[in-house]
């Protein structure tokens, strides 16, 4: 295979049959659509190429900004595809909210504009959904956009009726799958890859999936917000089904460890929903039926999703030196000295002060003389062991003196004999008017 | 189907709900509609926040945002706990004073004539500044009338983020966070006048990423005061706890499906002629958004104060809380509607209640809907009724509220409401929980009909005692056990 251009990549995934001893179906070929594999990482590679390429030269001549609603992969392929050709991306959004997608986009040099939060007092003027106030701020600009629209945009839906849904027909030798399982979240490759099998056999059943109304995972809408979507027409689906972000990371899971399919939420979503849906068919049936599903993009992007939500899936064995094995009768056996005590303390230059504030507060206002290892750094340190020798003095710093008396009994748990804590912390020195400096 | 939208009801609003033959004597004593504030509860309300602080080990201090309420009785039993109260014109601050507040605990805010600023500075409150000319105001009136130097914060707002922009609603309000520079002039030229104590900031959003840019904003101000030799030691960062109005999200997530269906046309309106809260539908599919306050927030109050001093600050990623306390920074609050959390109801009385012969029944009380403003703050919450004998008939009834003013438009709520049962002319219907906005903030005196009293139910000898709301002080322990 060789290509001019990273765009001539996308599509042509692999259509992979799923283990039946995984999923556990008797009567049913489980195939999955991996769309995971394109270029730039996912399904949305199709729509983002599909729905710009015909606007660039044009783009290109007037270098335009390419713009859009997304919080994810349709965004980091619209910023792939314009960083490829010498324009900005910006990404309009009231829903960024995994970490990772965040940081990759800035990577990609995309710009993101977060939209408001809802207000707290009802503002009855305040009526428009974010796309509504997008269009707005498109029509107020004096040009300079390429807007993609990806919700309302028939170039979505067109990438998967010309490039996805034949694709899986050919790899299945021309043979219409009995069941067609996806996630919607513009709803452009579920109408696209539905429109496709329908024509070549109506009875195909199309399952679209969506989140449970309170769930949130990243890509989809949940069972209310598709309802927004311009691409989605409830005709298009024989059933619509919820997932909850559970099922989804069930899923995920089955797929990464036992598929060798490195699946973000959707596609674990997709087939969780599915081999749910079918496993209620798969009983009654005589003869064999064939059912596909999408993986729409991969695992990595979501790590603090999961992490957030399974953190036992990353339990990591305990290290050495932990102040959270501090226990409070360590603490009352640490030694305090109070203000006064301490001021002498440091009058006569007796030992090392170290205030364990963040880095701003310290450079505002601190103690003479003393230097600053913040507490998350020190814990670090304190992880591989003592970051100061046994005959140094230490007199430890912090805003009212509890993390100062921690880190005082754990530095004597790991056996400093010549550590305190100042009683009350800063608060107590700056209260009882002693002296505080600013470089 | 029934769809319900059952309020939250703590213990000890329940237990003052479960006084039916107080509560229509009272009705009947007082007039419909009428207000029933719980001042004790306002008490507990203070300690819940409180000990979010203490958990941070932040000190600083809670200021009752009075416009939620008119209420004496409130704000009386507030001055005998340890919080301050945000005044917000100069009647807030004479009824603040009257009730027993030092000034060191009162924080004028809002917008604020020159009367209202000479009060402030005349009886030695903080003023939260709104804008440079209001800082250069108050420094003329300190001077031409020699009085003490005054306690001020700078109200800031437009605060910047870096790599994501946080978009934040424009407000009204204070000073751009990019200009503290000047508002820091201001303060330098009239130090005999002025004594910046700290910054300020209210955001009317629900979004914690935004009040996390804010608070964050605030601590780069401080710094710059810090680089100039200034030494405020406070952030106030406003109010906008929020409240949890239902006791149910299953019920909310029913609903506000069901209105999306109905908005569709997928099933019968669920609204007085087909009214979507905001939404509408465009060629199949629903535009706009849903213009409601959320009612179902399991995160509010003081939980979502935890919440956000929990939040890393995006530039430094050290929980905001810790970075106060790191600062040795006072962390101000100014809660509003979270304080007035179960504080209070309001009765209406039921004049009619009538099937008509499409099948709507519409129950029409004695009460309009400037006096429990749920729809004006988009609250959808069901009524409790109150009956005197027995329902009128078994099961839920779904009702159309109509108030007492001869407006097509006075429609308590236009939403259809599930009662749990059918009620009777003459019973009550009690909107429970409308303490905080939902009681007076509106009430007029539209065709010459009075605002409606209000009085005070307080837990005295372990029952419940009652009195006119400016009858209320808190020394009524008279009874108590020896
Ligand atoms: C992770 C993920 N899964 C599924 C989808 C759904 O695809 P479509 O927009 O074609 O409905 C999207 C779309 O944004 C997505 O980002
Ligand atoms: C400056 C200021 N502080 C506090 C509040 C109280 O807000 P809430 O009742 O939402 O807590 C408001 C409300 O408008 C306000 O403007």
């Amino acid at each position: 295979m060789r290509f001019e251009s990273m765009t001539e990549a996308i599509g042509n995934t692999p259509l992979v049959r799923i283990d039946p001893a995984v999923h556990g179906l008797h009567n049913i070929d489980l195939y999955a659509k991996m769309e995971l594999l394109n270029p730039f990482g996912s399904l949305k590679d199709r729509a983002a190429w599909n729905m710009v390429r015909p606007l660039l030269t044009q783009a290109v001549e007037s270098g335009d900004t390419v713009v859009e609603l997304s919080s994810g992969n349709t965004a980091k392929a619209l910023a792939v595809i314009a960083g490829m050709h010498g324009l900005t991306f910006k990404s309009v959004t009231n829903r960024m909210k995994v970490a990772e997608i965040k940081d990759l986009l800035l990577l990609l040099g995309a710009e993101i504009d977060e939209l408001p939060g809802q207000a707290e007092c009802l503002d009855p003027t305040d009526t428009d959904d974010p796309l509504t106030r997008m269009y707005h701020r498109l029509a107020g600009s004096s040009g300079g956009y390429l807007h993609t629209d990806q919700y309302f945009n028939e170039l979505n839906v067109d990438a998967h009726l010309n490039g996805t849904g034949p694709e899986i027909l050919k790899d299945l030798d021309g043979r219409v799958p009995d069941y067609f399982i996806a996630c919607v979240g513009t709803a452009g490759s579920s109408t696209g890859v539905a429109a496709v099998l329908r024509q070549h056999n109506p009875d195909v059943r199309v399952v679209g999936l969506v989140a449970h109304k309170s769930d949130f995972i990243p890509g989809i809408r949940t069972i209310d917000e598709v309802h927004e979507v311009g691409l989605f027409d409830p005709d298009v689906y024989d059933t619509v089904e919820t997932i909850t972000a559970d099922d989804a990371i069930d899923g995920l899971l089955t797929l990464v460890r036992r598929c060798g399919t490195l699946a973000g939420p959707t596609g674990g979503g997709a087939y969780q929903g599915a081999v749910r849906h079918l496993r209620g068919v798969d009983a009654q049936l005589t003869e064999r039926r064939t059912a596909v599903f999408i993986v729409c993009d991969r695992v990595e992007s979501y790590m603090s999703y999961l992490r957030e939500r399974r953190p036992e899936l990353f339990g990591r064995p305990p290290r050495r030196n932990s102040v959270r094995t501090v226990t409070d009768a360590d603490v009352r056996q640490a030694a305090t000295v109070d203000v006064a005590e301490a001021e002498r303390w440091i009058a006569e230059r007796r030992g090392l002060v170290v205030d364990l504030r963040s880095p701003f507060a310290y450079q505002a206002l601190h103690i003479d003389g003393s230097i600053n290892i913040v507490d998350e750094l020190f814990a670090e340190l304190l992880h591989g062991g003592l970051p100061f020798g046994r005959r140094q003095p230490v007199l430890l710093v912090c805003p009212v003196g509890e993390k100062s008396a921690r880190y005082a009994a754990l530095l004597t748990r790991m056996g400093h004999p010549d550590v305190r804590s100042l009683d009350g912390g800063i608060i107590a020195w700056r209260d009882a008017g002693a002296e505080l400096v600013r470089d | 189907m029934p769809l319900h939208l059952a309020p939250q009801i703590d213990p000890t609003l329940r237990s003052a709900l479960d006084e039916t033959v107080l509560l229509t004597q009272l009705a009947d004593a007082m007039g419909s509609p009428l207000g029933v504030v719980l001042p004790q509860q306002l008490a507990e309300n203070v300690t819940a926040f409180r000990s979010v602080f203490s958990d941070h080990r932040l000190s600083g201090q809670i200021y009752y945002a009075h416009k939620a309420n008119r209420s004496s009785a409130l704000v009386r039993e507030l001055a005998a706990t340890d919080a301050g109260i945000d005044v917000a014109s100069l009647a807030e601050l004479q009824h603040a004073v009257g009730a027993g507040f030092v000034p060191q605990r009162i924080m004028a805010t809002g917008p604020k004539n020159e009367e209202f600023l000479w009060l402030c500075a005349r009886t030695g409150v903080t003023v939260s500044a709104d804008s440079i000319g209001e800082l250069a105001a108050l420094a003329t009136l300190v001077r031409d009338w020699s009085l003490p130097r005054v306690r001020v914060m700078a109200r800031l707002s437009g605060f910047t983020s870096t790599g994501v922009q946080f978009n934040s609603r424009r407000s009204r309000f204070g000073v751009s966070a990019a200009a503290v520079g000047e508002v820091l002039d201001v303060i330098e030229k009239h130090v005999e006048a002025l004594d910046l104590v700290g910054v300020a900031f209210h955001l009317d959003t629900i979004g914690l990423p935004e009040k996390a840019v804010a608070l964050e904003g605030c601590l780069g101000a401080l710094d710059e005061c810090r680089r100039r030799g200034l030494r405020p030691w406070s952030v106030d960062i406003g109010g906008g706890f929020g409240v949890n109005y239902l006791a149910d999200g299953a019920q909310w997530e029913q609903y506000t499906s069901a209105l999306t269906e109905a908005v569709l046309g997928r099933r019968a309106p669920l609204t007085w002629n087909g009214h979507g809260y905001g939404l509408r539908a465009e060629g199949g599919h629903v535009r706009g958004s849903l213009n409601l306050y959320p009612a179902h927030r399991p995160v509010s109050g003081p939980a979502y104060l935890d919440r956000l001093l929990g939040t890393a600050a995006p530039e430094q990623r050290r929980p905001l809380g810790t970075l106060l306390l790191d600062n040795m920074y006072d962390l101000l609050v100014e809660p509003g509607r979270a304080l007035l959390d179960q504080c209070g109801l309001v009765l209406a009385s039921v004049l009619e209640v009538r099937d008509e012969a499409n099948g709507d029944t519409i129950v029409r009380l004695d009460c309009n809907a400037r006096d429990v403003s749920l729809e004006e703050h988009g609250v959808l919450m069901d009524p409790v009724v109150v009956h005197r004998t027995t329902p009128a008939a078994p099961g839920p009834a779904a009702v159309y509220l109509f108030g007492n003013l001869c407006l097509e438009a006075d429609l308590i709520t236009r939403r259809r409401v599930f009662l749990p049962s059918r009620p009777r002319p003459g019973d009550l219907l009690a909107f429970v929980n409308t303490a905080g906005y939902l009681m007076d903030f509106s009430a007029t005196h539209a065709l010459r009909q009075p605002i409606g009293r209000k009085v005070a139910l307080y837990r005295d000898d372990g029952g419940w005692r009652w009195c006119l709301d400016e009858q209320y002080w808190p020394v009524h322990h008279r009874a108590e056990a020896p």
